[in-house]
């Protein structure tokens, strides 16, 4: 997308004027870069549960829950893997690392007060599920990057930028995309498939990511960049 | 291939395992390397050629006339690799005045409260050695740990010049060429270990972690067989620095 542009984006009505021009020299162009894989953080059961509702109110009986933020992501993001599985793009999915033995009493990606949780909660739900030859990262804290081995798999497959999608976007979005560009990576994130709990926290992250670390891109845009790819011929070759 | 460096220090067994356990193989070389030059600097190589005993009273590290023996072989690779615009970094060690951060370093070493700059020349030992000094475009990584990857942005750097392969020489063998060789193994490079581009304090300790990183890790290979290779890279491969306001010698 042009820079005249560059805040055609869900923040509008959330970020003052001022802001606004306190950040215009980050303006720039945005696209999806040179041989991508599609990052996929942290689609698992918990964030969908209890429905397309407030988060407020169903999060006292579904813990961590984003309700409607959640299900509003749903149609998206099944069109945006969909399009990347059609252009033959490496697809990584990460979850919270329930292996047993493997994790010390009070690692966890942020410091939420504390819930029983069990393996299945943290399966990635099943209307996006993973499919054979789609790789999936354990994690045991908010970025992908730590403690994990996805830097050795994307040089594998000689991935030299990424698209993002996930939840939530103030957690392990925004520390998977931070990191991801700490590395040297170019890095699109998708809008309408990065949610959060609240639309404002969901606003401000997005608009700090994406003036400094990242290119937030429309839906249609990176479907159709993927669409241009001719017989998924891309980076897993 | 004819006899290596490694085979005079092997029992018969241990031949005997190497040919029968499929270790050693020669991996495919990558198409877009860059070179890497681990810690060439004066505390490892002392101001000018110096039996290695007589050497290390005045730099501990010192790895003697050795050194001085690979220099020119490096000198070679890096000028190969700027003629066709390959990336060249560097790694050279990095410390507070009052050592405090050696921290892991002083626990091996009974000299290690020496102070990191010597008199006499009054050179730094971290210093990278005026032979093969950085020029404008390469890059220079600091580092405090054996891997030239371990708390600095080479990774980030071979990710951003989309290398899929590295080219090591430098020093120690033993040492930061084996821990740095490791983590580019770890992280899925293609690894090429300068044999006469590398070099070492101990003589056996050089010739088995050749011998090692050439089973498991890397292709230890002549510097005639490297440069044969970095010719045939095509040119423009890489959008290296420009260079543009550096002094000559990046490292200053």
């Amino acid at each position: 997308m042009t820079p005249d542009r560059f805040e055609d984006h869900c923040w509008k009505d959330a970020v003052p004027q001022d802001l606004i021009d306190l950040y215009a020299p980050y303006a720039r162009e945005t696209f999806v870069g040179p041989k991508p894989a599609l990052l996929c953080i942290d689609f698992y059961n918990i964030v969908y549960r209890g429905g397309a509702k407030p988060p407020l109110e169903i999060q006292d009986e579904h813990p961590n829950t984003c309700g409607m933020y959640a299900h509003a992501s749903i149609e998206p993001t099944k069109k945006l893997i969909a399009a990347a599985r059609m252009a033959g793009v490496p697809i990584f999915y990460c979850t919270q690392d329930f292996r047993p033995m493997n994790r010390p009493a009070g690692v966890g990606s942020t410091k939420r007060q504390k819930v029983a949780w069990k393996k299945e909660d943290f399966d990635i739900y099943e209307p996006l599920a993973p499919q054979e030859g789609d790789v999936v990262i354990y994690k045991q804290r908010a970025s992908i990057f730590q403690g994990t081995p996805i830097i050795s798999h994307l040089n594998y497959l000689g991935v030299q930028s990424l698209i993002v999608c996930g939840e939530s976007t103030s957690g392990c979005v925004r520390a998977s995309c931070v990191d991801a560009y700490s590395n040297g990576f170019h890095v699109s994130l998708v809008e309408e498939c990065t949610f959060d709990r609240h639309e404002l926290i969901h606003k401000i992250n997005l608009f700090d990511l994406h003036h400094k670390y990242v290119d937030v891109m429309h839906l249609d845009e990176v479907v159709q960049h993927l669409g241009s790819f001719s017989e998924g011929k891309v980076a897993a070759e | 291939m004819s006899e290596r460096i490694w085979d005079k220090f092997l029992t018969e067994r241990d031949k005997a395992v190497f040919a029968a356990s499929g270790y050693g193989a020669q991996g495919a070389w990558g198409e877009r390397p860059a070179l890497l030059v681990i810690d060439v600097n004066y505390a490892f190589c002392g101001e000018r050629p110096t039996p290695i005993l007589e050497s290390i009273k005045k730099w501990r590290t010192s790895c003697g006339e050795d050194a001085w023996e690979a220099i020119p072989v490096i000198q070679r690779l890096i000028g190969t690799c700027r003629e066709r615009a390959i990336p060249v970094i560097y790694t050279t060690g990095q410390r507070r005045a009052d050592n405090w951060d050696s921290g892991s370093w002083s626990w091996k070493n009974n000299r290690r409260s020496e102070a990191p700059k010597v008199d006499g020349s009054n050179r730094d030992g971290n210093a990278i050695m005026d032979e093969i000094a950085p020029g404008p475009r390469d890059l220079v990584a600091l580092k405090q740990k054996p891997s030239g990857f371990f708390g600095t942005p080479l990774q980030s750097w071979l990710q951003l010049l989309g290398c899929d392969s590295v080219i090591v020489t430098g020093t120690t063998t033993s040492g930061c060429i084996r821990a740095t060789v490791l983590d580019a193994f770890s992280m899925n490079y293609r690894v090429t270990v300068v044999e006469d581009g590398c070099f070492d304090r101990a003589q056996a300790s050089h010739a088995i972690n050749l011998c090692d990183m050439n089973a498991k890790y890397a292709n230890v290979l002549h510097s005639e067989e490297v440069l044969d290779y970095l010719r045939g890279v095509p040119q423009g491969l890489f959008d290296l620095p420009s260079g543009s306001g550096m002094t000559q010698n990046a490292a200053e």
